[in-house]
């Protein structure tokens, strides 16, 4: 969770002592139980948006958010990190999101419209976002704001941000591999062709 | 394509769909715009030596097929086809010239040179300017 803000997350480890020791030593849970725990909190969330109980499901989003950052506390803190924790984090992250954006718009706090978007702008930053680095970081945790703001216009805010994110990240990934690319030298004729080697695992 | 012909396809555009306000500039950001990415691209080209070749990879994935990705579901937040439409329009147009494009880049590291290959790129963009130079002119004097 905390992969693009390695200070805040190793301080956060560290306050988190405790209550990591209590999970993963006392009650016996491993990462991906805690990741799991997290996706069973959002969908409870999701539900409770649903049904029109938003306090409620705001309560529970941000208890899943919490044990979100647990699992990669506990993974980090006993050694258990693991490419394949990570894609389940990220996986489960995301249909936490979709869940949840669902639950608002069955819930008539945003039109279906504008939640399908912003799961959609989501899910494409997603598609890059280890390539790029780039995650502005406005997903469900924007819906908090909707006890002041109106939820239509965070959904916006929430498509037009990931989107924009999503835009730049390409670019970003452009530059990176042009970069490479002039680094081969020669002819450049034909470098893009010959960069088809540079993806080639 | 060069900027100037991509101007010429999206002034007709414009005047044949009778475009005005927001809708006319987000056909000029999605029909020319998108050639933002050679300017971007630009230091690159000059930090490689200014090795002036026609080849230079200059583009990016803004105006690539991929980028309708984004575009589609920009549309459908603006309740506006304009972007999309425009943006196929350029697409069809630099398409239409030999240099390499990566379409899918970068989920996809497949090159093409686009398609009418048999004919020079010169010939196809004079072609193509003159036509759209010549139905300007011809809905400039006759409107719709």
């Amino acid at each position: 969770m905390y992969e693009f803000a390695p200070v805040l997350g190793s301080a956060l480890d560290r306050g988190a002592r405790p209550v990591l020791r209590f999970l993963h030593v006392t009650l016996g849970l491993s990462p991906d139980h805690v990741t799991w725990g997290a996706f069973g909190a959002s969908l409870v969330a999701a539900a409770l948006f649903a049904t029109g109980r938003t306090g409620m499901a705001l309560a529970f989003m941000a208890f899943g958010q919490i044990l979100d950052g647990l699992d990669g506390s506990i993974a980090r803190q006993y050694g258990l990190a693991s490419e394949a924790g990570r894609r389940l984090d990220t996986a489960l992250d995301r249909a936490s999101e979709i869940a949840i954006f669902c639950g608002c718009a069955l819930g008539d706090l945003v039109s279906l419209k504008l939640a399908v978007l912003a799961s959609i702008a989501v899910l494409l930053l997603t598609t890059i976002v280890h390539r790029s680095r780039l995650d502005p970081g406005i997903k469900r945790f924007a819906l908090y704001f909707g006890i002041w703001l109106p939820y239509n216009l965070i959904f916006s805010v929430v498509f037009l941000v990931n989107l924009t994110a999503y835009v730049v990240g390409l670019l970003i990934i452009d530059l990176h591999f042009q970069r490479r690319m002039d680094q081969l030298g020669g002819d450049l004729n034909t470098v893009a062709s010959r960069a088809v080697r540079l993806e080639t695992p | 394509m060069t900027i100037v012909t991509h101007v010429l396809a999206t002034t007709l555009g414009v005047r044949v769909l009778k475009l005005t306000g927001s809708d006319a500039v987000l056909a000029y950001a999605f029909g020319v715009g998108v050639d933002i990415d050679h300017a971007i691209k630009a230091p690159f080209f000059w930090r490689a030596g200014l090795r002036k070749e026609r080849g230079y990879y200059w583009r990016t994935s803004l105006q690539e097929p991929v980028a309708l990705l984004w575009i589609v579901p920009l549309c459908f937040f603006l309740g506006s086809w304009i972007p999309a439409l425009f943006f196929v329009i350029h697409l069809a147009m630099d398409y239409g010239v030999s240099y390499e494009k990566m379409p899918w880049y970068p989920y996809s590291p497949v090159v093409t040179q686009g398609f009418l290959l048999g004919v020079s790129d010169k010939t196809k963009e004079i072609a193509l300017m003159v036509v759209l130079l010549c139905t300007n002119l011809l809905l400039f004097l006759a409107p719709l």
